[in-house]
């Protein structure tokens, strides 16, 4: 958001904000109404982790903690009403904390068997170690 | 002042607060990585380490977080409403939340150095019947049931458990640390508050020091369901 868009904040605060304020200034019913959405999806997180689903535990365990983490970014940490650039700060790491993980684990996956195979004593090619 | 306005002087603040905020993730990124990497390898070393981690005082700390992050939330709202017995509330219960994590955290570690289920070559089990429960029967099924053949099955000639714990003790405790700074900021916000020192137009401190709480309560967010859920 522009630099004259945040100003604009400054008589957006929901009717309460002092004149003069800086910033968006949070309901305390959207305060109270965030913390219980995250707790009732805390709540999912470990129902759903009773559940055996194999990988999938995986994925809906991020999943979940994906939309509590934006829930949090976007309303406590007022992502929602900032510079859109601070948004951009944000989102560039975790891209590039997705980018390390992906191509690190595709890399450790690739090379993983033939570890295993010279581990257990034998050539890379899974051949039996000369000796 | 060295800024046109209060305005861009609260900007720049939060600027550079956004910018270290970044460099946070990609900080916890590497040991995200690290996790990955031996959960895709060896997911059997993971479903055994899960057994010695208490998921409810997991998911304890994670309620006591996220109301400390509300209420972070709130001591902003506060500065700039200037309700200053609300500031100081909200920052106090802040702070309080934040040593009830630390105190939960201390029973967990301590139980477990207690245990033996430490990191790398450190983890020894010291007693069988120290186990917890769910693991004992496990093992009792695979026919061990003394303290060398459990070590032998856990330790590092076996599925090599102090590596789990070494990614355990490495996240949780980076994050542990992340929260002892936060306690020292609120202190020092609370001093600051008491003196007055915040109004509507000048509170970039309360601000920026709850951007850096709701990372930590984020980076948690992340580590319950990983280290203490899914097996």
């Amino acid at each position: 958001m522009s630099d004259g868009h945040a100003h604009s904040h400054d008589d957006h605060g929901h009717g309460e904000a002092l004149p003069g304020t800086i910033g968006h200034v949070t309901p305390a019913s959207t305060l109270i109404g965030v913390f219980l959405t995250l707790v009732v999806l805390t709540v999912i997180t470990v129902a759903a982790a009773q559940v055996d689903v194999g990988r999938l535990n995986v994925v809906g365990a991020l999943a979940i903690a994906t939309v509590k983490g934006s829930i949090v970014a976007l309303w406590f940490m007022h992502l929602r009403y900032d510079k859109r650039f601070n948004f951009f700060i944000m989102f560039g790491s975790v891209l590039f904390l997705l980018w390390m993980v992906g191509y690190i684990l595709f890399d450790t996956k690739m090379y993983q068997h033939d570890m295993e195979n010279y581990r257990h004593n034998k050539t890379v090619d899974g051949k039996p170690k000369p000796e | 002042m060295h800024f046109d306005t209060l305005h861009n002087q609260f900007q720049a603040g939060k600027l550079g607060m956004w910018l270290f905020l970044g460099q946070e993730v990609l900080f916890f990124a590497a040991l995200f990585t690290a996790y990955a990497v031996y959960r895709g390898n060896h997911t059997e070393m993971f479903h055994y380490g899960q057994f010695f981690l208490n998921w409810q005082m997991g998911a304890a700390n994670t309620i006591v977080l996220l109301f400390s992050s509300m209420t972070a939330a709130w001591s902003v709202r506060c500065a700039q409403l200037e309700q200053r017995k609300g500031l100081l509330l909200t920052i106090a219960v802040t702070w309080l939340c934040a040593a009830t994590f630390m105190i939960i955290k201390y029973f967990e570690y301590t139980h477990k150095i207690h245990v033996g289920s430490v990191w790398g070559a450190s983890f020894n089990i010291h007693d069988f019947s120290e186990l917890p429960e769910k693991l004992q029967k496990l093992l009792t099924e695979q026919g061990i049931t003394t303290t060398e053949a459990a070590n032998a099955k856990l330790g590092k000639d076996g599925l090599g458990l102090g590596t789990f714990f070494a990614v355990y003790f490495c996240m949780t405790g980076l994050h542990g640390i992340h929260v002892l700074v936060g306690m020292g900021l609120y202190a020092w916000l609370f001093v600051r508050a008491l003196k007055g020192s915040f109004n509507r137009k000048y509170y970039g401190a309360v601000d920026n020091i709850a951007l850096y709480w709701h990372i930590v309560d984020l980076i948690w967010i992340f580590l319950f369901p990983l280290l203490y859920l899914i097996g």
